[in-house]
């Protein structure tokens, strides 16, 4: 009789045990960062996960006084629950990601009000700045690690260059080498309001190939493009665009000349999730191919993330729907087969800004949504490994 | 269509009973029925339907919300929950074994359950008085239950009308589970003061809800025994003793987080009110008499 008790017992014990989980909090949420301020506006750009399991936050917002946007930054911990935030004196502008993680201090950066000088800024993990360093330069688009250093990609409008340059951890340029986008206003027309954000964001990017060589998504004679450079005197690779219509959206390396990369044209937007570029000589992104992506919006913000599902190794593309949504589209990595999507969002429009492997191997995404569909706040997306396996 | 199916089982036990109190005893009946009471009538099965409606109260253990405060405080965004408000109904086989005045009773039971709350949301602007929106989110939660409680009733008296007290434990299954939320509220920003409401947003919620949760019951009641079936009205109290919501998929349902939406973990209390009628399985005679004293 007791035995027949003690599985009585032990089922509604097992069967209806759903206390808080603090693991399952950790590994799955959603959270929309609100101000109650109606005029406010707050995008993310770029974001990392710190140390202690939570997340820092790099973003831009709107300022009443600047036509270019302010910096924000905010730390939220491991369960997405708010810490504080930055909101950065108007004196600096126009942030760029990526946020960088060099030796225990993140960076970014971003320019002077007056002088439109490139500033580097370095934080601590709490979200916190901790000085402010004078890079000289202008207009910076894109920055990214080159081992202990930085390689930051700049416009400068007094010569009409897209410059590349190695930057070290206190600002000092160790090497800049400028290449020209062409004479005229014209050219320059868009990459002004892109600044300005008046006109197409452009996905500017810049990095360092396994191989040695840099690479910048920029503009280059007059046109959008992917320029493979030794930042010396050897010939450039250059994947053209169409002008200010087409170029590449992103693009990461797999291994040698094997890249996974996106690529837009005159709105239509295309996924190579195995593409083989050529990093030498002139050649066209319109010649790549690609999967079409119709659901996504004209010239759409793409970002790639290779990461580990299932123990498969996967490339996540995210992007922007014309619904509104995020779309994750998740292709094997060795062959480049389309495994699987997941669309998040709904009610109210989202859109992508940044995706991270995170330490308990799911990952998070940093978007844009749009509250009551009108206010610009910034969204972390948490999805646990157990959810990403059910996409495939 | 299930009201309708309700009213047609209340009108068939109604029509029975009253056909069961129209029966005459045969003559010399009752001495013997008498003597066979003592003995017999210790023990009787009864089995029977019960119907009626239920009130619900959800209790916020831990608060969780999609929408995080940066520069309010976090209380602000937490629901607001309706005790006790909504309607909603149950319907129960009940089988109950009666020994001496104690009854062992099984009610599996299809409840539906209703339970509303609230957030209010502003955004303004202090040096702008005109730039203000107010908002409003209604929710409410259909939860359809498979109740199995195990209960205990005891007679307090042994009359013809015999009210009892009874107390368990019940484990209950989820078959489905719906929302709706209505948005309203005020925009002052549009040039005068526009009032908004939204149609609301229906969506499947059975995912957001664990599959089975486990309460503990009391309350009490009244038989009446009329011909040879007995009439019942019944109150309980039910207390929810575990977690309502699924912690897995709090976040799951994209159209509810993208409003700003995610279930508190909760326990659910219940008032459940329900008449029925019971039937003997056991009789005292060939003539199908069953009446006790």
């Amino acid at each position: 009789m007791n035995k027949y008790l003690l599985i009585f017992i032990s089922f509604f014990t097992f069967s209806c045990a759903n206390e808080s989980d603090p693991e399952a909090d950790k590994s799955n949420f959603v959270r929309i960062y609100d101000s109650d301020r109606y005029n406010a506006s707050f995008n993310p750009i770029d974001m990392q996960q710190t140390p202690d399991g939570g997340y820092l936050f790099l973003g831009s917002r709107r300022l009443e006084e600047s036509n270019f946007s302010g910096a924000y930054l905010m730390k939220v911990d491991e369960f997405g629950a708010f810490v504080s935030e930055q909101l950065i004196d108007e004196e600096y502008l126009n942030p760029v990601g990526d946020l960088l993680f060099l030796n225990d201090k993140y960076y970014f950066f971003c320019m002077a009000a007056v002088s439109f000088q490139t500033q580097l800024v370095e934080v601590d993990t709490d979200g916190s700045i901790v000085e402010v360093y004078n890079v000289g330069g202008s207009y910076p688009t894109a920055a990214a690690l080159d081992g202990s250093n930085f390689i930051l990609l700049g416009y400068d409008n007094g010569s009409k260059e897209s410059v590349v340059s190695i930057v070290n951890e206190t600002g000092g340029v160790l090497q800049a080498t400028g290449y020209s986008v062409g004479a005229g206003d014209a050219v320059e027309e868009p990459i002004i309001n892109h600044f300005l954000r008046t006109g197409r964001q452009f996905p500017f990017q810049v990095g360092k190939t396994s191989g040695g060589q840099y690479f910048y998504n920029g503009f280059y004679n007059y046109t959008f493009s992917l320029v493979f450079t030794d930042l010396g005197g050897a010939g450039l690779g250059v994947i053209q665009g169409q002008q200010d219509d087409g170029g590449i959206s992103r693009l990461i390396q797999l291994n040698g000349n094997t890249y996974a990369t996106a690529r837009f044209n005159f709105g239509d937007n295309y996924f190579l999730p195995n593409a083989t570029l050529s990093t030498s000589g002139i050649s066209s992104s319109t010649d790549l191919g690609g999967f079409s992506l119709p659901e996504l919006v004209p010239n759409a913000p793409v970002k790639i993330l290779v990461s580990n599902i299932n123990e498969k190794d996967v490339i996540l593309y995210t992007s922007n729907t014309k619904s509104g949504q995020i779309g994750i589209y998740i292709y094997d990595q060795s062959t480049g087969e389309f495994l699987g999507s997941k669309y998040l969002g709904f009610s109210n429009p989202f859109e992508v800004n940044s995706i991270i492997n995170t330490n308990d191997e799911g990952i998070a995404i940093g978007a844009t949504t749009y509250v009551t569909g009108r206010f610009p706040r910034i969204t972390l997306f948490k999805l646990s490994t157990e959810e990403l396996s059910a996409i495939f | 269509m299930r009201r309708l199916l309700l009213l047609t089982a209340f009108i068939i036990i109604c029509s029975t009973i009253y056909a069961q109190s129209q029966r005459k005893p045969p003559a010399g009946f009752k001495k013997k029925a008498k003597q066979q009471q003592n003995s017999f009538l210790d023990k009787q099965w009864w089995i029977g339907l019960k119907v009626g409606p239920n009130l619900t109260k959800a209790s916020p253990e831990t608060r969780y919300s999609v929408l995080t405060p940066t520069n309010y405080a976090l209380p602000l965004t937490d629901k607001r929950y309706d005790g006790f408000k909504k309607l909603g109904s149950q319907a129960t086989l009940e089988i109950t074994f009666d020994y001496k005045g104690i009854g062992f009773s099984f009610q599996p039971t299809y409840r539906l359950s209703r339970f509303t709350y609230t957030n209010e949301f502003m955004w303004d602007n202090p040096e702008n008085a005109a730039e203000m929106l107010q908002l409003k989110y209604d929710h409410e939660l259909k939860l359809d239950y498979a109740d199995l409680p195990f209960i205990v009733k005891y007679d307090i008296t042994g009359n013809t009308l015999r009210p009892y007290i009874q107390g368990g434990v019940f484990y209950s299954m989820l078959i489905n589970a719906n929302k709706t939320v209505e948005i309203s509220g005020t925009d002052f920003a549009s040039g005068g003061t526009n009032e908004l409401s939204s149609e609301p947003v229906i969506v499947g919620a059975k995912d957001l809800f664990h599959k089975s949760y486990w309460g503990l019951m009391a309350g009490a009641g009244l038989h009446y025994n009329l011909g040879n079936v007995r009439l019942v009205f019944d109150a309980s109290y039910r207390i929810g003793m575990s977690n309502v919501t699924d912690t897995k998929n709090r976040f799951s349902n994209d159209r509810l987080s993208g409003i700003g939406d995610a279930l508190d973990d909760m326990k659910i209390n219940n008032i459940v009110l329900s008449i029925g009628c019971l039937f003997p399985m056991r009789f005292l005679s060939t003539s199908f008499k069953s009446i006790d004293r």
